[in-house]
């Protein structure tokens, strides 16, 4: 088993002072993948800085030209979350890139697993507007190289936020599956059952709300029986995750109480979804309480490798269990409307 | 003219914010329109939480009684995400805004600055009146 992750790129300059979204959170996962003592199993890609023609498959021209020229004069607040500095245009552009020299390799190897370990995060990030500390999309630009090759897609979002950006960019575009777990309500406000997809892409997107305080039994068996049929329906080439570990039980930033092992349960689930090895890679996002991040990721990259890691528990027992059922009634309620209204053929 | 029966206006706790919220009451006691007074809570209020729902900052209270604005026409709405996409949501149901009003500009930014301004994003996108109170408008 391999392990692909993007090599070391100075992220040090996207930084203010008392955010949480922080440097010291690639250290943290990076940490979590030297816990697996991979050896030479381990594959370091250098990560290059996307190019415009890579970006502006996700992200508008004017948006792309004013965040290039907001961090060029030194930056600044964006908006009540996310920020910019001078450096942020390059560490944001290597940021995605790695996305793509991961992909790149664990084609070129037709094996392995991928770990984008690289900031700022990306899935709230909209065509044309930074947000929720995410400047580009970095699994978009990733998603969009993939289609751009004829490729089918499904993104897992286990954030514990809703990737909202993720969700707007693909909404009616059929070759992209958007699955996503999350805390509701939180920011970013969107993420009902009852947001499908867009008319040319109806049942693409498949959101599975869950409320504070609920634990891994859930969210698995949410992924068991709301997820899994539609993506053994769906039938993917590639699947990509947008890996948050905001999830867990003693992060600071939101109420679920996942642990370690539920994380390492995730990646199982995930892991099986690929069509083959070599089809999966996992793009950091959230995860503010270090020590959490570091098992976390140890524990999901020791999954997805079939490696056995001593790792915390799974949890169970939250509120969360008559959620699942609700989900199944609102999303079959609203695939119906939209039905009745875009006609049979439009939903996948 | 079309009229005006609910006034949707965002509020940070910024001065600009509350310039807005001056010219908000003021056209309200002019139209007899409801007040909603909302408020967008980010990813970091999660570390640190000014606001909460059910609890009405008093300063609203004191501009709405300077106005005339009595409190069954004031609201106060406090949701999950970043002030564009808050106040669009506020023409859906259950509030249906039918004119928007904010600041020129809220906490942290820039003059002038375009990107992540909320009065540009609210113009391009919203499918309500916007107005956008510039800072040195009178607040009386």
């Amino acid at each position: 088993m391999v392990l692909v992750i993007n090599g070391a790129y100075d992220d040090s300059g996207h930084a203010d002072p008392g955010h949480p979204e922080r440097p010291d959170r690639v250290t943290a996962a990076m940490a979590g993948v030297a816990d697996l003592h991979l050896g030479s199993d381990l594959i370091a890609v250098a990560p290059y800085a996307a190019t415009r023609p890579e970006l502006a498959r996700v992200h508008d021209d004017g948006y792309l030209d004013e965040l290039g020229a907001f961090c060029h004069e030194g930056g600044g607040a964006i908006d009540q979350d996310t920020y910019a500095t001078s450096e942020s245009w390059a560490i944001a552009r290597h940021a995605a890139g790695g996305g793509l020299a991961v992909i790149e390799e664990l084609q070129r190897r037709d094996d392995g697993v991928g770990f984008i370990a690289a900031r700022p995060p990306g899935h709230h990030a909209l065509a044309d507007r930074a947000m929720g500390f995410c400047l580009l999309n970095n699994i978009a630009i990733a998603t969009a190289a993939l289609l751009s090759q004829g490729e089918r897609v499904l993104i897992v979002d286990w954030d514990v936020h809703h990737g909202n950006g993720t969700q707007a960019i693909f909404w009616n575009q059929p070759d992209v599956l958007y699955v996503s777990t999350h805390q509701w309500p939180l920011f970013p406000g969107s993420g009902s059952a009852s947001e499908i997809g867009g008319r040319r892409a109806i049942g693409g997107t498949v959101n599975i709300p869950l409320p504070a305080g609920a634990t891994g039994d859930v969210v698995r068996r949410a992924l068991d029986e709301i997820a899994a049929p539609i993506i053994d329906e769906f039938s993917p080439t590639w699947v990509l995750v947008s890996a948050g570990f905001d999830a867990h039980r003693a992060d600071p930033m939101a109420d679920l109480q996942l642990t370690g092992g539920d994380y390492a349960a995730m990646s199982q689930a995930v892991s099986e979804y690929a069509p083959r090895p070599g089809r999966l890679a996992m793009f950091l996002e959230g995860g503010y309480d270090l020590a959490a991040l570091r098992s976390s990721v140890s524990a999901a990259l020791s999954s997805a490798l079939g490696l056995s890691a001593t790792i915390e528990g799974t949890s169970s027992g939250g509120p969360g269990t008559d959620n699942v059922e609700r989900v199944k009634h609102e999303r079959a309620s609203a695939l119906e409307t939209a039905r009745s209204i875009h006609g049979e053929g439009s939903t996948r | 003219m079309t009229s005006v029966t609910t006034i949707a206006v965002g509020f940070d706790g910024s001065e600009d914010s509350e310039i807005a919220l001056h010219w908000a009451m003021r056209l309200a006691g002019d139209t007899g329109a409801e007040v909603v007074v909302v408020h967008a809570t980010g990813m970091l209020e999660r570390l640190d939480t000014p606001f909460a729902p059910g609890e009405m900052p008093p300063v609203l209270a004191t501009i709405a009684q300077e106005h005339g604005i009595d409190s069954a026409r004031l609201h106060w709405i406090v949701d999950n995400g970043d002030a564009c996409s808050v106040l669009l949501r506020a023409v859906e149901p259950p509030i249906n805004a039918d004119l928007l009003v904010v600041g020129s500009r809220g906490h942290g930014k820039r003059a002038g600055l375009l990107l992540g301004s909320t009065s540009l994003e609210l113009t391009q996108h919203a499918t309500r009146p916007v107005v956008v109170v510039p800072s040195n408008v009178s607040r009386h």
